[in-house]
């Protein structure tokens, strides 16, 4: 492995830390699960759009972008913040997924029971994204930027709401969760790609 | 008119108002103040109606400015878009919507019926819900795997097909005593089956039935009343090994082991055999074992590979006096009979292992020879064993002759070639 120049601490050095080989080798580890991840976040978009029938599954399909309590897309300057903070943003992301997944699922345990796939995705994708959560923590953590504040609580409320609105609101809240977890997977992954010297695997 | 009872959802198609904060989430549907955007509200929300029905429903639209018009709405069901003379506008915010004669609802979790702007933009959205209510379930069958559990399976009413997600129940009480139960293990074999683990007594009968529901209404089988111990089946026999006879190539051995969880209760179960020739796909089914648990197939072709399996009914088991359940086959079991120079019978039947006579047409003339010799000739010590050993006694003298004949090389002493010409 080749030494770069820069420093564990500078947080303009996004690309230029020098890693341990455990710590490269965490970083590996972990960009591997999130390169999966992303894959099977993407089945999970298929399959969800296919239950709850046309429009949902049509290319024209565009339904409103609504915000979801406690978690919003990666912003348009994501890409330009320091690695830690961006890092910070995706393990905070995926520690807001797992509630709202959760609450995905027992909606479409209503409208889809017999769809037994879709809710076994449902609930691994939950569990997934709090196992990809920790692991970038350790990574952060190892690199000494890990969080420092209290961790904000999840949004209870946002499960409870989504299953007192109607049909197609609750749909389209599904879809715009599950599309939520892909996108987040695929910033995660591209962000720990980043810490990689010579980039990913 | 279908059957069952009509459910409070066909009556009324008004659901009301979530109580939880709009706040933390944004509904499709709710207002936003001060962007310039417009929402609406579809009504009825999430209607449930039976085939054949019609729909009027509603889009209102409204948002800052005030005054926004239902000029340029339309609508879209399943992602396609209505004919506009199914619309029209009511009043300056409001666009209406006439369907009639519905289908049955395309996907389970509802249809989507979509007010859209005049730029295409979704403004709301309802899922209708078309279907019927569901038929009598019925055909309800049931058996006791080794008198522990109960398993259930019936056929749902009119095929099923209600269009609506219908959810099937089974209950079951004791007769006399005891309230109603529900089964909890579903589509274990099949989807419309349960299983019930445990507590169940014996000696005593159990009331079972199905109920379906669904949003348009409800329906309930007959009853189907059992004891347990008239519906018991059990674990194919193990240890099933199938072996030559020797000396005789037309003959297998075929020995088992009563089910071991129903070991000490099977005095009067009965055994069936099946076999068949190894590239074929027709089995010969045995059916006269009684409760031996040692059969010998004989009459078959020599050297040939047979698969062979074996299965349990534990019929009479504590008194019982119905016909009891089969239980599934063996795993099959492979075996050949010895190589013979002469071309062998084409298949036979069972013999137990005590040399009773079988079924086959050549033995079944052979025992009444013999039963009749018996009588008339006095021959006490006829048998069909003293007849498999006199074959095996030519059989094995037949080669000798061929080799001393030149027929058989020498040091090859029990390889036929074929016939002896």
């Amino acid at each position: 492995m080749s030494r770069r120049e820069g420093s564990l601490e500078a947080p303009q050095a996004d690309s230029s830390v020098s890693l341990l080989p455990p710590l490269e080798a965490k970083i590996r580890q972990t960009h591997s699960l999130a390169h999966f991840l992303t894959k099977y976040a993407e089945q999970l978009l298929q399959e969800y759009v296919q239950l709850q029938g046309d429009p949902f599954g049509l290319p024209s399909f565009s339904p409103p972008r609504l915000p979801v309590a406690g978690l919003s897309a990666p912003a348009p300057s994501h890409a330009g913040l320091p690695v830690h903070e961006r890092l910070r943003l995706d393990a905070a992301a995926l520690d807001a997924l797992p509630p709202l997944l959760e609450a995905v699922r027992r909606r479409q345990a209503e409208l889809n029971p017999r769809a037994p796939r879709l809710l076994r995705r449902l609930e691994d994708a939950a569990r997934q994204a709090r196992a990809l959560g920790a692991a970038v923590e350790a990574v952060l953590a190892a690199l000494g930027a890990a969080n420092r504040g209290p961790r904000a609580e999840p949004p209870a409320a946002a499960a409870a709401a989504s299953a007192a609105s109607g049909v197609f609101p609750a749909k389209v809240l599904g879809l715009r969760v599950c599309g939520l977890y892909r996108e987040w997977l695929s910033r995660t992954e591209g962000d720990l790609g980043q810490l990689l010297p010579g980039g990913p695997a | 008119m279908p059957a069952g009872r009509r459910g409070p959802a066909a009556q009324s198609a008004r659901r009301p108002p979530p109580l939880l904060p709009l706040l933390l989430l944004c509904v499709l549907g709710a207002p936003r103040a001060g962007s310039g955007a417009h929402t609406a509200v579809i009504s009825p929300q999430d209607p449930t109606l039976l085939i054949g029905s019609s729909l009027q429903a509603t889009c209102s639209v409204h948002g800052d400015p005030p005054g926004a018009t239902a000029e340029g709405l339309y609508w879209t069901l399943n992602g396609r878009r209505l004919p506009p003379e199914l619309s029209r506008v009511l009043n300056t915010s409001t666009l209406a919507l006439a369907l009639a004669n519905l289908n049955g609802s395309r996907q389970q979790s509802g249809d989507n019926l979509v007010c859209h702007a005049r730029d295409g933009s979704i403004l709301a959205g309802s899922c209708l819900y078309v279907g019927l209510p569901p038929e009598k379930p019925f055909n309800i069958s049931c058996w006791s795997k080794n008198m522990k559990d109960l398993t259930c399976r019936w056929t749902p009413g009119a095929h099923g097909e209600t269009f609506l997600h219908t959810n099937y129940s089974l209950k079951y009480k004791l007769r006399w005593y005891g309230q109603d139960n529900t089964c909890e293990e579903y589509h274990t074999v099949g989807p419309h089956s349960c299983h019930i683990p445990k507590d169940l007594a014996l000696f005593t009968p159990y009331e079972i039935w199905v109920e379906a529901t669904n949003r348009l209404g409800s329906a309930r089988s007959d009853v189907l009343t059992l004891d347990i111990l008239d519906v018991v089946t059990t674990d194919p026999p193990p240890d099933v090994h199938v072996s030559r006879v020797r000396g005789l190539e037309d003959q297998l051995s075929v020995r088992w082991v009563s089910p071991p969880a129903l070991k000490d209760f099977l005095f009067q179960a009965k055994y069936q055999i099946r076999y068949r020739v190894e590239d074929s796909v027709d089995w010969k089914v045995v059916d006269d074992v009684s409760n031996q648990t040692s059969c010998r197939l004989a009459g078959l072709k020599p050297g040939t590979v047979y698969f062979v399996q074996v299965r349990c009914n534990p019929f009479g088991i504590y008194g019982s006096k119905k016909a009891g359940i089969w239980s599934e086959w063996s795993h099959p079991t492979a075996a050949s009979t010895p190589r013979s120079e002469r071309p062998g019978p084409g298949g036979g039947a069972c013999e137990p292992r005590g040399g009773e006579p079988s079924s086959g047409p050549v033995r079944r003339e052979l025992k009444q020879f013999l039963g009749w010799l018996k009588k008339h000739a006095y021959c006490s010590n006829l048998s069909f064993r003293l007849y498999d050993q006199w074959r095996a006694w030519m059989q094995k003298s037949h080669k000798t002759r061929n080799q001393d004949e030149g027929i058989l090389p020498s040091g090859r002493r029990g390889t036929a070639r074929g016939p002896a010409r």
